[in-house]
């Protein structure tokens, strides 16, 4: 109902009804009274006549006033009804007021009032109920909404690859993976057929997902090589069947991961047995051998028979260097070697271990010349790792130099960069350009001079490691055939004011 | 019967050493390589009767150097044992299709190798 406005026929309105209806029977009776007494006095009638002319016309003039008061009622009311009608404003308390005026009123309007009331009052509560459903929808629409970008978010930020497909082959999601691996724009490509977005000629993929999807299997594995830039990256696809209400499979959804890197480390790995096996099986091999034939007594002479035994002996030290290197290695690589670090000179720790395979450099005649000692060249090392390094380098020195050579080994104190430079420098047999970048590779063994001198291709990785893992170094090589090489290391220099202290 | 001649080929100077040993006690003549591609050059040159070749050796490896004596009319019937010090053995396709009559895995008898020789030239002249 609108406030400020009274469709009642009461208090104000009625008393100006009233007003009106009271001065139109007034100006009736004065009418009435007039062309009676007109008559009256032009007729021949008598006092008899003249009082009942009189009273007809008072009792005229009241029936005709209450009469228009009447219409003048019914039509304030329909004026009433049509506008409540117009506005819309359906009231069962209308009807109530009207029904206290029922026995005096028109009671048609009353009727078609409420016969209008209830029609529209059942449609009101169902117009109402619309607009609530109405109002439950659109909230619904937005929580789905919410969810469905929630759910997309989700698809999108997955690291792995992923792409959804309907029964039709037509994309239904794809995050940026997806997108970049198979160069797609993955927020505009909803609906739009797989071959036309993924090359299938290559890899097979689209292939797989229509037959994953025909079979019907929960999980169908496939491997596949994508080209990415200019290097081929391997992908495990796993793709999944989607099942609808009445388990029909309605699309399938494929993850891509890239499992490049694992079948890097898996194939490095096989590779590493495989030269493990070769490299333990060698020496095993001579040593077997050569016990066989000492058994059977085939060494026939002395001179034979010691012969044999310095092979197996020379064999099975092989063999110890061979495992030590090995476990080395790898105590190393998986991070459990013990690591003791301390403050120390490298220009010392060379003296050292050049007089300690000082021996081994006079045997083939070859002359071990050091650098003068350094005031300062404190590093913060390991000193037993150390110590291997310049073994390992200096006894490769001297194993590939042909007699008669020299081995120079310097150090250098780099103060601008903080760090020490140790190069060992051979007259040797040097190392081909093609070699150069593999010498410090597991089990690299130059095949030119494998000939010169035995190793178990790991000296030179087990510098590296011990260098760069431990001690986040570096390692150098230069080389050139027939002229030399030069191998060495380089260790950040510990700084002075913190070395006093300890000191 | 003229002597038999082998050919002992492995970039392991021992095991050369030792085969030699075994086989020229044994009535053998041996020629040495090693490596496949100088083994390649003796059995056009020196034509054995066998040849026992290891697997893995630098500049030619045993596998190329059979695939080469295959095509070869001069070397192709040669019979091969092959010696291999990896973790794996030589597919029985590759075998068949390299017509290698034996592979030994290392470490090896020598006293069975040189059975097998002895086995698989004595096939031989039974077939020729």
């Amino acid at each position: 109902m609108i406030p400020g406005r009274n469709y009642y026929i009461k208090g104000r309105y009625f008393s100006k009804f009233y007003r009106i209806a009271v001065m139109v029977t007034a100006i009736e009776v004065c009418v009435l009274l007039a062309v009676s007494l007109a008559i009256w006095q032009d007729s021949g009638f008598g006092g008899g006549w003249r009082l009942a002319i009189l009273v007809c016309s008072i009792v005229a003039a009241t029936c005709g006033g209450w009469l228009g008061w009447g219409w003048y009622k019914l039509v304030c009311q329909i004026k009433d009804v049509a506008s409540r009608f117009a506005d819309k404003d359906i009231d069962v308390s209308y009807v109530n007021g009207l029904e206290q005026e029922r026995q005096t009123d028109n009671t048609a309007i009353v009727r078609l009032y409420e016969a209008v009331c209830k029609r529209f009052k059942g449609k009101n509560s169902y117009i109402a109920d619309l607009q609530k459903q109405a109002k439950d929808l659109q909230l619904n629409i937005r929580l789905l909404q919410k969810q469905k970008i929630k759910t997309e978010s989700i698809i999108y930020s997955v690291r792995d690859a992923v792409i959804v497909i309907d029964e039709y082959d037509k994309l239904l999601i794809a995050n940026e993976s997806a997108g970049k691996l198979f160069d797609f724009d993955f927020k505009d490509c909803q609906q739009r057929s797989i071959t036309e977005l993924i090359d299938d000629s290559r890899n097979g993929f689209v292939e797989f997902l229509r037959r994953s999807r025909k079979t019907k299997a929960r999980h169908t594995k496939y491997e596949l090589e994508i080209l990415r830039g200019d290097e081929p990256k391997t992908f495990s696809s796993i793709a999944s069947c989607i099942h609808d209400e009445k388990n029909n499979v309605c699309g399938v959804v494929a993850v891509l991961h890239d499992i490049t890197r694992e079948k890097e480390v898996s194939q490095m790995k096989n590779d590493f047995v495989n030269h493990v096996s070769h490299e333990l099986k060698t020496p095993l091999a001579s040593i077997t051998a050569y016990s066989e034939m000492l058994l059977e007594d085939k060494a026939g002479t002395e001179e034979m028979r010691r012969e044999f035994c310095t092979v197996i002996q020379n064999q099975a030290q092989r063999l110890n260097r061979l495992i030590e290197d090995i476990l080395n290695i790898s105590r190393i690589e998986s991070g459990l070697v013990k690591v003791e670090k301390k403050p120390l000179s490298l220009a010392v720790l060379i003296k050292e271990q050049t007089r300690m395979l000082k021996s081994y450099a006079d045997e083939k005649n070859i002359k071990i010349v050091e650098s003068e000692l350094i005031v300062y060249d404190q590093v913060y090392a390991d000193k037993d790792m150390i110590s291997q390094v310049i073994v390992n380098l200096l006894s490769n020195a001297i194993k590939y130099t042909t007699e008669g050579g020299t081995v120079r080994i310097e150090t250098e104190v780099d103060e601008s960069l903080g760090l020490s430079r140790v190069s060992v420098k051979d007259t040797g047999i040097g190392i081909p350009k093609d070699d150069i970048d593999h010498v410090f590779d597991k089990f690299y063994r130059v095949d030119a001079n494998k000939k010169k001198a035995k190793g178990t291709g790991l000296g030179l990785n087990l510098v590296k490691q011990i260098i760069e893992k431990v001690h986040n170094g570096r390692v150098f090589v230069r080389s050139e055939v027939g002229v030399g090489s030069t191998f060495g290391f380089e260790l950040p220099l510990t700084k002075r004011e913190v070395v006093g202290e300890k000191m | 019967m003229s002597e038999r001649k082998v050919l002992v080929v492995d970039d392991e100077i021992h095991i050369v050493h030792v085969v030699a040993i075994k086989l020229r006690s044994n009535g053998f003549e041996v020629v040495t390589a090693s490596n496949g591609a100088q083994a390649y050059e003796l059995a056009c040159s020196e034509n054995p009767d066998l040849i026992v070749t290891d697997f893995q050796m630098p500049v030619m490896d045993g596998f190329e150097l059979v695939k080469k004596l295959r095509q070869n009319e001069q070397t192709k019937d040669i019979p091969v044992i092959m010696l291999t010090a990896r973790s794996f053995s030589i597919e029985a396709e590759q075998k068949e299709q390299l017509n290698i009559s034996e592979c030994l895995g290392k470490p090896f008898s020598p006293r069975e190798l040189l059975k097998k020789i002895e086995d698989i030239l004595y096939q031989k002249s039974v077939t020729n």
